[in-house]
């Protein structure tokens, strides 16, 4: 009896414990709601938070940040990353997350649900300037969230030498799935695979969108993965893979189609523009050329990729936050980002000055015109992650099969 | 008999008893030799399985990417090169890594062998009320595995205010339940006569604790001293949710994001390999220390 | 042992005013640290988690703040009948982890036992050496073993070469997400692929490991073999040579007197070893975190890692904590399981005593 007793009383005490954390809690406000207008305001220094890429874009990105800082006064401080994601989601539940931080297009839905995020987007001067697909791509329920931080597309890469040496002249840059077919095998000697790219959705999505499909449509509203359109693209894909003349990055070895182009392991790849920095910094002596991709059976097509400035709703400053996103999409902002670590500028006014300072890259801007967005419902970066081990898989399994379970996943997203 | 334990404890308890029993010669027949001989052969065998992968991460470490791929068997590296611990260790945050982990350890090590030790004697000798049901919570506490405290912990840190700061990464890590329960196991084989001797002379408990009976746990407590040191150097997932800042960093944590690596980096090879190398380091020389350590304890006068 | 000593506590206090005096304060004083600590850490924890696994929390400041609400066992059912990705994420998840157990702990259990063995004969000069090397694995860091086991498991990494010696090209390791007893072949028969449990088709379930799957599992027996050979060898040590002497006057050889002398007396090391075996192996999540992140193919995700991957990467903070008492529930029935098997055998320990000369020690 009196054993039990004692059990009680330690287990009373558990709780009581729980309840005294839980009342240090509640010092939380929930009170800014994601409709208000008002924005925040207070003397409180900045944070942002970063996933970069490497040292030069964090580096850009610091001595853009610190211009700011000292031309309006207020402190702000940028840290990079080790894990984003984790980050974000470990500060929005400590109730103290970086005013500023670049969040993705997967990520927005989730966020901006659970109120972590400040719908800023329509109080920007110059709304009208960002590309309309990536506006589309930071909106959730018809609100405009947050401004893109810039945006890539993905686009055809060949290392020259290895063109030359397979007897192939300009005259041969695929325009079609079955010359790059024919490109491909031609390409492919000894350790050389054709064309060598990431097994995943963000690449195989590419010849998704050629033929006429992608696994939602433009408003994350509707899923459309098992679309013939879908199949018939990832048919066309897996008959490369059969034929060996596409390889996916990890089965020869490499982390991403970048490293398999510098190593001289593929002769094409597919990538965005953010190979650029990659080969100057690892591979600085393989010359490349980057090619818009081949059309498919429906017409053009890639796949953009986007980040946006967030801005944290239980920032205490915010009003001196958009200041500073208002200051980093500027134009001047965005090119020298661009010449530090490669990625383009989200805004039009600035796309005549990034091709004549970009001529090479040309194809990845000219891209923005037909480009399509990734899924941003809620919950669609778990399938999109179910869909690409399916894909890794591709060469075996039956392309119908994996559409239609990816196609039940997503439908439970929307419901 | 002391219950089971479900924990590295296990480990410690058995370590202090391997000894070395004496040698006895035996007659070398012929067939004998013969045995012998094969036996030796397999266990250098086995012995070299479990050596070479660190004789190639050491060698690899001083290669060059291309040759790190070329030849991943060699043990001598084509070029000599020290390009990778360059860049760990004057272009990388690698160096603020190790700080942090060295502070870390420190503390949390310190901080063990004094609060296990402290709450390890109070369960084997103080007599007070409620020393059973904590005794038997403390079992029960050892029983939940760590992986489901992941996230729970997370939220305590956060709603505590500690969360990113060293306060968040090392209380948590102050006192672990298998270490009570060694220090306790060992206070209890300490005759209880070499207190009472100094209670007699008037000392108080903290005393008593403090300059007799401590000094005589010192195989115990070097035992801890390993297994704290070890175990905070090597953690991972409580430095993975309890902090963000950079400045924060382990070497774990820091070495796992390499490790993991991210669009645009390459494989790196020797690069993380020199950064495993230098992170086994500390607990490396613990671990030479510690088994001359254990000849010393099994020689010397406190026997159970 | 400590039983005498726990029965008198009262008695003692009520006679000990003199030397004694005070005792109840300094016990509590003592133990306040640790109450403190453990209280916080580990206990009030796992009481919040349980709250957050009933709740719909979002993410989003305190799960005790008035906006989130009790959802009963919504999160728990979407985990484990929900038939959505969750289900089959979670499916794929066990099935990966049983693997993992299924063929780490025998191993293990066996090579620890064989090393310890060995190191244990008594004719062995460089003991110590030997002693050395198998258990310095055992001290290394989690990450760093895994950074080593990504460049030796890599598709240009030593392992192929070794094998590439006996002429068989090695397989892609932490990139193939075939399973190791689908020896190849892709499309199982009907009735295992149509089928399926937790949203994962039986042939799935029957394909063992994946190639990643199974570098991990090498990897966890390379690191772990050393600490249980110590377990073993202190067992060892603790066997009386008398035993062995008399069983050798009755003429067994080696091997018998292994069988039948030696390992039932090292039950219960056996049974601890198995046990500690058992429930380190459900909880793999720093060689995942560091090595694989689930990947390929989902083939390495482990009820660990996907309970933090979905908290802190998607958000589903209610979900994840419920997959974490999941895993906890599993690990305490395995731990039962085994109380009641070692429990069990303890009577048959009384066979034994028919090898013991009487007046020996144990």
């Amino acid at each position: 009896m009196q054993r039990r007793n004692h059990w009680l009383a330690a287990g009373a005490l558990a709780i009581a414990g729980a309840l005294a954390l839980s009342a240090c809690g509640s010092g939380f406000s929930s009170t800014t709601g994601s409709g208000s207008k008002g924005l925040t305001s207070s003397k409180k220094a900045l944070t942002v938070l970063i996933g970069s890429s490497g040292d030069a874009e964090t580096a850009a990105v610091k001595s853009a940040v610190a211009d700011w800082s000292s031309s309006s006064g207020t402190k702000a401080t940028v840290l990079p990353a080790t894990n984003l994601t984790q980050q974000l989601s470990q500060g929005f539940a400590s109730g103290k997350p970086a005013d500023v931080f670049y969040l993705s297009t997967d990520a927005l839905a989730g966020y901006a649900s659970n109120g972590s995020l400040l719908a800023y987007g329509d109080q920007l001067p110059n709304k009208s300037d960002f590309y309309p697909s990536l506006v589309k791509s930071f909106t959730y329920n018809n609100k405009f969230y947050c401004a893109p931080k810039d945006f890539s597309t993905l686009q055809l890469e060949i290392n020259t030498d290895k063109w030359k040496a397979a007897g192939l002249t300009d005259a041969d840059i695929p325009t079609t799935w079955d010359q790059l077919d024919a490109v491909s095998k031609k390409l492919t000697t000894g350790k050389t695979t054709g064309l060598v790219m990431s097994g995943q959705y963000a690449r195989v999505g590419a010849f998704m969108t050629q033929a006429g499909g992608n696994l939602m449509n433009a408003d994350s509203t509707k899923a459309t993965a098992d679309s013939a359109a879908n199949v018939t693209a990832l048919t066309f894909v897996q008959k490369m893979l059969k034929e060996g003349d596409l390889k996916f990055a990890k089965d020869v070895g490499a982390g991403w189609g970048g490293e398999a182009l510098g190593k001289g392991l593929a002769a094409m790849t597919i990538e965005g523009n953010w190979i650029t920095g990659g080969m100057t910094a690892d591979y600085p002596k393989i010359k490349y050329t980057v090619n818009p991709l081949p059309a498919g059976p429906v017409g053009k097509g890639t796949l953009q990729f986007t980040n946006c400035w967030g801005i944290a709703a239980d920032s205490p400053n915010q009003a001196a936050a958009l200041k500073l996103v208002e200051k980093l999409t500027s134009a001047s902002d965005q090119l020298a980002f661009s010449k530090a670590f490669g990625p383009m500028p989200s805004i039009q006014s600035a796309a005549s000055a990034w091709k004549s300072a970009n001529p090479a890259l040309v194809p990845f801007l000219d891209a923005a015109a037909y480009a399509q967005g990734v899924p941003t419902a809620k919950g669609a970066a778990d399938v999109v992650a179910d869909f690409d081990s399916k894909i890794e898989t591709l060469k075996t399994a039956d392309p119908k099969a994996i559409l239609q379970a990816t196609q039940t996943n997503l439908q439970a997203l929307i419901k | 008999m002391t219950t089971t334990p479900l924990t590295p404890s296990a480990v410690a308890e058995a370590l202090p008893a391997v000894k070395i029993p004496p040698h006895r010669r035996e007659r070398l027949t012929p067939r004998r030799f013969t045995t012998n001989t094969i036996f030796y052969a397999l266990l250098i065998l086995l012995a070299a399985i479990y050596i070479f992968p660190f004789l190639i991460d050491i060698a690899t470490s001083f290669k060059t990417e291309a040759d790190a791929a070329a030849d991943p068997l060699s043990l001598i590296p084509q070029t000599f090169t020290t390009a990778a611990y360059q860049k760990l260790f004057l272009n990388s945050d690698f160096p603020l890594w190790a700080k942090n982990s060295f502070l870390v350890t420190a503390s949390v090590t310190i901080g063990r062998v004094f609060f296990d030790s402290i709450a390890g004697y109070a369960l084997a000798r103080l007599h007070f009320r409620g020393r059973n049901v904590m005794y038997a919570g403390l079992i029960a506490v050892m029983a939940v595995p760590g992986v489901v405290l992941l996230i729970p912990k997370f939220l305590v840190i956060n709603q505590l205010g500690i969360f990113d700061s060293y306060a968040g990464m090392i209380i948590p890590l102050l006192t672990d339940a298998a270490g009570i329960f060694i220090m306790k196991n060992f206070f209890e084989s300490i005759p209880v006569s070499v207190e009472e001797q100094a209670r007699i002379d008037g000392a108080g408990t903290f005393r008593v604790f403090w300059s007799v009976v401590l000094p005589m746990a010192r195989p115990a407590v070097v035992t801890i001293i390993i297994l704290s040191f070890q175990g905070s150097w090597n953690e991972l997932s409580h430095f993975v949710v309890s902090t963000q800042s950079p400045a924060l960093t382990t070497l774990t944590k820091g070495v796992a994001s390499l490790a993991a690596g991210q669009l645009g980096q390459a494989t790196q090879y020797p690069l993380k390999l020199a950064a495993a190398a230098v992170m086994t380091i500390p607990v490396a020389i613990v671990f030479f220390i510690f088994q001359r350590r254990i000849l010393n304890a099994s020689d010397g006068s406190v026997k159970e | 042992m400590t039983t005498t000593v726990r029965q008198s506590p009262r008695l003692r206090m009520r006679r000990g005013t003199g030397i004694r005096k005070g005792e109840a304060a300094s016990g509590w004083l003592f133990t306040t640290p640790m109450l403190v600590l453990l209280g916080l850490f580990l206990v009030i924890p796992v009481l919040m988690a349980l709250w957050v696994s009933f709740s719909d929390w979002s993410g989003r400041g305190s799960p005790f703040s008035s906006g989130v609400s009790f959802t009963g066992l919504k999160n728990y059912s979407s985990v484990l009948t929900g038939g959505g990705l969750a289900e089959q994420n979670f499916g794929v998840a066990l099935k990966n982890n049983a693997w993992y157990v299924v063929l780490v702990v025998p191993l293990q259990t066996a090579l620890s036992l064989f090393l310890a063995v060995l190191v244990n004969r008594q004719i062995l000069r460089g003991r110590g050496f030997f002693r050395t090397a198998f258990y310095f694995p055992s001290v290394t860091s989690s990450v760093a073993i895994t950074v080593l086991w990504l460049f030796l498991f890599s598709s240009t990494g030593a392992v192929n070469k070794l094998i590439s010696f006996v002429g068989v090209t090695g397989p892609n390791w932490f990139n193939e997400p075939a399973g190791i007893f689908h020896f190849g072949i892709t499309n199982g028969p009907g009735f295992l692929v149509n089928n399926s449990t937790l949203g994962v088709a039986w042939w799935d379930w029957v394909g063992g490991p994946s190639f990643a799957m199974f570098a991990l599992i090498l990897l966890a027996v390379f690191t772990t073999s050393g600490t249980f050979m110590l377990l073993f060898l202190a067992a060892l040590q603790n066997i009386s040579g008398e035993v062995q002497e008399a069983a050798m006057v009755d003429g067994a050889n080696g091997w018998q007197r292994f069988w039948r002398i030696t390992l039932p007396q090292l039950r219960p090391t056996l049974f601890t070893v198995l046990t500690l075996g058992l429930i380190g192996c459900w909880q793999v999540f720093d060689q995942i975190y560091t090595g694989t992140q689930g990947g390929p193919a989902k083939t390495t995700l482990t009820p660990a890692y996907l309970s933090y991957q979905t908290s802190f990467q998607d958000q589903q903070w209610g979900q994840g904590a419920a997959i974490a008492f999941i895993l906890f529930a599993i690990i305490v029935f395995f731990t039962l399981v085994q109380r009641w098997v070692l429990a069990d055998r303890k009577v048959s320990k009384r066979r034994l005593r028919a090898y013991r000369i009487p007046g020996s020690k144990r």
